[in-house]
């Protein structure tokens, strides 16, 4: 397990390496200057532009610009955005709390309802339950997530008036910032109305969630279908029958395990693909996450939010992928100890 | 008394195309204490008829027969359901690639346990988890595993093939079974590691009394440890016998020239001469030829051959043939 734990430590480092050398190249491909794309201080004079120029190390070597990178980001010295002239980490600092939030919680209602759907699936295999799931993951998978997501503010938000359509929370609720997690900062705060608070929360980000873990979940259905299947057929399963196991039994004892072994690491991968859902959704319910505001900044050719919004965005991907790398191994035996391969 | 008595048993499987008869009319019987190998090529059906015997085929096959009985009771007068629940009880199976049997994600020690029987363990329910350890124990030490506390904690993958056959057969004991179904236990294994696995079921069959029905597609092999031999081809009868009748005078042409395709029936042959083998290749199961399936391969095959033979008995040594290499001994 140790041996594991500094491969994938090594490989996170290097892969960070990469990433940062990618936004650094970003600079160059910007157009303007490029000392006001870095800094974000677009009306600086001639005399601060000249301290910029030494501070960011323009004149010198690559390396050395480079390693001014480096050392800015480990500052938190991210520059200034363009559009709204604060520091960037501010910015980012709260922004990107929502936008965990509100990717994991989708995460978490894709897993809950595409896994158990699919091995159901899998069971039931060639039966109408199959064929009913299959369809059901087949029409969510082709909704274009922007759609969707207009249409359950038409339907819940407007007609029936069941949920709030934008923002994280009601504006009546006054929330200090301690975490910049709502829900975490909600029960840490003493306001007598907490509880109204967190139901408030609850009922705004219900939405957004649903339609962001939509075709996630279908394709969660897909692939825990498939992989029950694979799992029901080996050897190990005819075994367990005739060792007069019931079939629920071995369902909970030995497939169910090794189905999540098989999906877990695309649910990883799938990771990416809902962060995408979830810079649209937040686009569409206004929600205060990293994601609007990163399509904003592009709108608004803000460079320096540009710039170290993907370079954030990317490194919590990549942290995810890690995190599901872990569980693989937690689950696995046979990961934690194969020196090569994987 | 008959543990296990099957006559006609006969499976198809259901395709797209139509229906494959895969099994047609085999009979077989086990009794108390026997060791009986059946014996066939790969494709000749005989993992399927343990399946059968099992019930663990899915709902692809159906099987018919004339009678299945067993220890006296008769099986086809009871719902799938409960034939399963009489022979998982009685009866146990290993398999080959032992490794591909276990559950890869769950240590051996918690497989065995949860083979361990509840009606096997007495006393109150905090006792049962400290009594099934003990059980397990003791399963493993019957099998030969001295080194009980590390098995228990390893995954399949950290075993070798021969060891995790050990682990097999400690599962399939966990239910005091009376007939062990060993199919092919011992494929893909070194010949010392072979040895000892047949040596540790022959311990158990006489230590226990318990039956075994050999799978195996090695006559020559199966014959030092069993009593009795079926042989089949093709998902048909061939000849049954005591394993001298097979050995020494087979009746059957097939059977004949399994022995004689074997190196040590050839050993006055020349070197680098062929062994004597039959034309051809088993049929595959979308191709049967009607009637006795051996005739587009058999060197004795007359016109009739084209309906499927009767089984004659001689004292014991069934045949299933139009012209049985009777006469020849
Ligand atoms: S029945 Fe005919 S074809 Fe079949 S084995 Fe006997 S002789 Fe050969």
């Amino acid at each position: 397990m140790l041996m594991f734990t500094l491969r994938r430590l090594s490989l996170f480092f290097f892969t960070m390496v990469l990433l940062s050398m990618l936004t650094f190249s970003l600079r160059y491909f910007f157009p303007g200057d490029m000392l006001i794309n870095l800094s974000g201080q677009i009306n600086a004079n001639t005399a601060e532009l000249k301290q910029l120029a030494i501070d960011y190390k323009i004149h010198e070597s690559i390396f050395s610009q480079y390693w001014q990178y480096l050392t800015n980001i480990f500052h938190g010295n991210l520059g200034l955005s363009m559009a709204s002239q604060l520091p960037i980490s501010t910015e980012i600092s709260t922004l990107l709390p929502a936008t965990i939030e509100l990717s994991i919680i989708a995460l978490t209602i894709a897993m809950v309802m595409g896994i158990p759907l699919g091995f159901i699936a899998a069971i039931y295999h060639r039966k109408k339950i199959d064929n009913i799931i299959l369809t059901f993951a087949i029409v969510g998978h082709s909704f274009p997530v922007f759609w969707l997501g207009l249409l359950v503010i038409l339907i819940f938000s407007i007609q029936l008036a069941w949920f709030p359509s934008a923002g994280d929370i009601s504006l009546l609720f006054e929330i200090p910032q301690q975490t910049g997690f709502l829900f975490i900062d909600i029960l840490l705060s003493n306001s007598p109305y907490k509880w109204q608070a967190f139901n408030s929360a609850l009922a705004h980000i219900f939405l957004p969630a649903s339609v962001v873990a939509l075709a996630p979940a279908t394709v969660f259905i897909r692939l825990a279908r498939t992989s029950m299947m694979e799992v029901l057929e080996t050897s190990y399963i005819q075994a367990a029958k005739t060792k007069g196991l019931s079939f629920i039994q071995i369902i909970y004892h030995h497939a169910i395990r090794n189905a999540l072994i098989k999906m877990i690491r695309h649910i990883g991968l799938q990771f990416a693909n809902l962060i995408t859902f979830v810079m649209i959704t937040e686009v569409i319910f206004s929600w205060p996450g990293i994601g609007r505001w990163l399509i904003v900044s592009i709108g608004q050719r803000d460079y320096t939010a540009i710039q170290n919004g993907l370079l954030v965005l990317s490194i919590f991907i990549f942290v995810v992928h890690i995190f599901t790398d872990f569980i693989y191994a937690a689950l696995n035996p046979l990961a934690r100890e194969h020196n090569h391969g994987s | 008394m008959n543990l296990l008595d099957i006559r006609n048993l006969s499976i198809e499987l259901k395709t797209k195309t139509g229906v494959i008869l895969a099994i047609d009319r085999v009979s077989l019987t086990m009794k108390e204490g026997e060791v009986r190998g059946l014996v066939g090529e790969s494709g000749s059906g005989k993992s399927i008829l343990a399946q059968a015997i099992m019930g663990v085929l899915d709902d692809r096959w159906q099987v018919h027969a004339d009678r299945f009985h067993w220890r006296n009771i008769d099986l086809l007068s009871l719902t799938h359901q409960q034939q399963k629940d009489i022979i998982s009880q009685d009866v146990a199976m290993i398999f080959q690639e032992p490794m591909a049997c276990l559950d890869p994600s769950t240590t051996v020690g918690e497989q065995l346990e949860e083979a361990v029987p509840d009606h096997q363990l007495t006393g109150f329910f905090w006792q049962k988890n400290k009594q099934r350890k003990l059980a397990v124990i003791n399963l493993l030490h019957k099998v030969g595993i001295k080194n009980h506390t590390k098995c228990y904690r390893s995954y399949p993958h950290q075993l070798t093939e021969a060891f995790c056959q050990r682990v097999m057969i400690a599962i399939a004991l966990a239910k005091k079974p009376l007939l062990l179904i060993a199919d092919e236990p011992t494929a893909a294994m070194e010949t010392t590691n072979q040895g000892q696995i047949f040596r540790l079921l022959a311990s158990l069959n006489q230590l226990k009394n318990m039956s075994i029905l050999l799978i195996s597609h090695d006559l020559e092999n199966v014959t030092h440890w069993t009593n009795n031999i079926t042989v089949m081809y093709s998902g048909q009868f061939v000849e049954a016998g005591t394993t001298e009748q097979i050995f020494n005078t087979p009746y059957h042409p097939y059977t004949q020239a399994l022995l004689e395709s074997s190196p040590k029936a050839n050993i006055e042959l020349p070197p680098k001469s062929r062994l004597t083998t039959l034309p051809g290749s088993i049929p595959v199961l979308q191709h049967l030829p009607i009637g006795c399936r051996l005739g587009p391969r058999c060197p004795r095959a007359q016109k009739i051959c084209v309906q499927a033979p009767k089984t004659t008995n001689y004292h014991g040594h069934q045949v299933n043939c139009h012209y049985p290499l009777k006469e020849i001994y």
